[in-house]
């Protein structure tokens, strides 16, 4: 265990995703229907964050942003005492977000006004702002400040550079891209299509698709193991966890509750958000089987990775 | 003045009525989940309900429902309800020996129901000497923009859906119990 974690931690190190010690990661999932973030790794009480919160997002600095449509707002949660520090008005509907690097930016897809909006995560405080498709969805940022948005409606993945906030580039994928997720090299862009029933892997450095595993159902949520090896998709429609390798060639099949949407990876445990059965499963990724299945606030949807080594410089 | 703000921001509403439900699915899903007990067993229950396309003979709000594509996974029923709507509906999962099916809508009216979409899965079990089936679903309002009016809120699909699911159970459980012994 001690042995895994030291090459955990040094692995962080050379890929240089981490500065300082690596200490535990908090996992967190936030409850659209209940109001809450409620912590699931170390399990936690769960936290009041106000009304319809769907994503999430962790910055460097033991803080997790959260977007709620509904309310034109981000609420800022300090995820150690776990309560509520800011709430940042936002000029549209918030769904996905990402935060800077350095913490002080925010990226936020508007779902009903297309676009990615930049806005400084003390204040509020628009940055910037690229069109992208119709209905952003999922959407992440990589290492070198670029951000790929999940453009639900327009069968396709926009590519952003933060620095300029403009669009460098469109990925046409299936039918109804929701989830992303990149790999930990960041060569490899995961692209799960809730319509079309399908996963795409996309070439970071070309932009082009190198890779398709038709799944069937509705693929909501998606994302890698710590070593790249392990594509993990949920499929709402089935109730499952369905696993692949880097290929794209099944592993596994996993049931878990009802409706799973998000799923995130922490070190050995992969965790899944049950929308339906308002629960987190979580699933072994040496064994492939879950267990154990946590309750939640009502509607579990979107995840985030808190990261407390990480420093603000 | 007013008169030409008011009829610049209805006619914005009505644009986005349109236009949103047919391209949006919008980020506050809802949920569904209603059941029923059935004096019989799964199998005699599963006859019934188990033909996807055959929801016209035990839902009292469909006027007709047509096949299209067989009974299994990619197969489809277009359903005509009794209020005029229409509702075009795809197979993602026939489990027959499991009692099980799911399925989704495929392009909203909001004449039908209204909502924006929805995915949906039934299930017979067995329940003592008889049968319980249960049908969930998770759907989006008619009109998935921040300020929906009354009639495509969260509040008007849930009504509308509840009603759409409990009459159709009503239906299913009066059809079996009905049938038995004839």
């Amino acid at each position: 265990m001690i042995h895994g974690f030291a090459c955990l931690a040094l692995a962080a190190f050379l890929t240089g995703s981490i500065s300082g010690p690596v200490l535990a990661q908090a996992v967190y999932v936030v409850s659209q229907e209940g109001g809450t973030l409620t912590p699931v790794a170390p399990p936690g009480a769960a936290i009041p964050v106000g009304k319809g919160p769907a994503q999430a997002a962790a910055g460097p600095d033991g803080r997790l942003y959260l977007a709620h449509p509904d309310t034109h707002t981000i609420s800022v949660v300090e995820g150690a005492p776990g309560r509520v520090v800011a709430r940042l008005p936002f000029a549209g509907q918030p769904f996905g977000i990402a935060v800077a690097r350095d913490g002080r930016s925010l990226f936020v897809g508007d779902w009903s006004g297309h676009r990615v909006v930049r806005l400084s995560s003390t204040t509020g405080a628009v940055e910037g702002s690229v069109a992208v498709g119709r209905d952003p969805a999922g959407l992440v940022l990589d290492g070198r400040g670029r951000i790929y948005v999940a453009d639900r409606e327009s069968r396709q993945v926009s590519v952003v550079d933060t620095a300029t906030m403009t669009r460098v580039g469109t990925v046409p994928v299936g039918e109804g891209p929701f989830a992303l997720a990149l790999n930990p090299a960041q060569d490899r862009l995961y692209v799960a299509n809730v319509r079309s029933g399908d996963l795409h892997a996309v070439d970071t450095a070309t932009l082009a698709v190198v890779a398709r595993a038709v799944l069937g159902g509705m693929p909501y949520g998606v994302a890698v193991s710590d070593d790249g090896a392990r594509i993990l998709v949920t499929n709402q429609q089935a109730g499952t966890l369905v696993v692949l390798d880097a290929a794209l060639s099944p592993v596994a099949t996993i049931p878990v509750g009802r409706y799973p949407e998000g799923v995130a990876v922490s070190h050995d445990r992969a965790y899944v958000a049950n929308w339906f059965s308002d629960s987190v499963s979580v699933v072994d990724l040496a064994t492939l089987a879950e267990t154990g299945r946590l309750p939640v606030g009502e509607g579990p949807r979107g995840l985030a990775i808190l990261s407390p080594s990480k420093e603000a410089p | 003045m007013r008169f030409i703000a008011s009829t610049a921001f209805l006619a914005s509403l009505a644009a986005a009525v349109l236009v949103m439900p047919a391209s949006a699915h919008g980020p506050t899903p809802q949920k569904i989940d209603q059941t029923v007990t059935i004096a019989a067993k799964p199998e005699a229950v599963w006859k019934v309900v188990g033909n996807f396309a055959g929801i016209n003979t035990w839902h009292p709000d469909v006027a007709k429902s047509e096949a299209v594509d067989g009974n299994a996974a990619g197969g489809r029923r277009k359903i005509t309800l009794k209020n005029g709507g229409t509702l075009d509906e795809g197979l993602d999962e026939m489990n027959d020996k499991g009692f099980s099916y799911s399925y989704r809508l495929s392009d909203p009216d909001l004449k039908a129901l209204p909502v924006s979409s929805y995915s949906s899965t039934l299930t017979v079990t067995p329940d003592g000497d008889g049968s319980k089936v249960e049908w969930l679903a998770r759907f989006y309002r008619g009109d998935t923009g921040n300020e929906p009016p009354e009639e495509l809120s969260d509040e008007a699909g849930r009504k509308a859906m509840n009603a759409y699911f409990a009459n159709g159970l009503k239906g299913l459980k009066a059809k079996v119990e009905g049938s038995k012994g004839k």
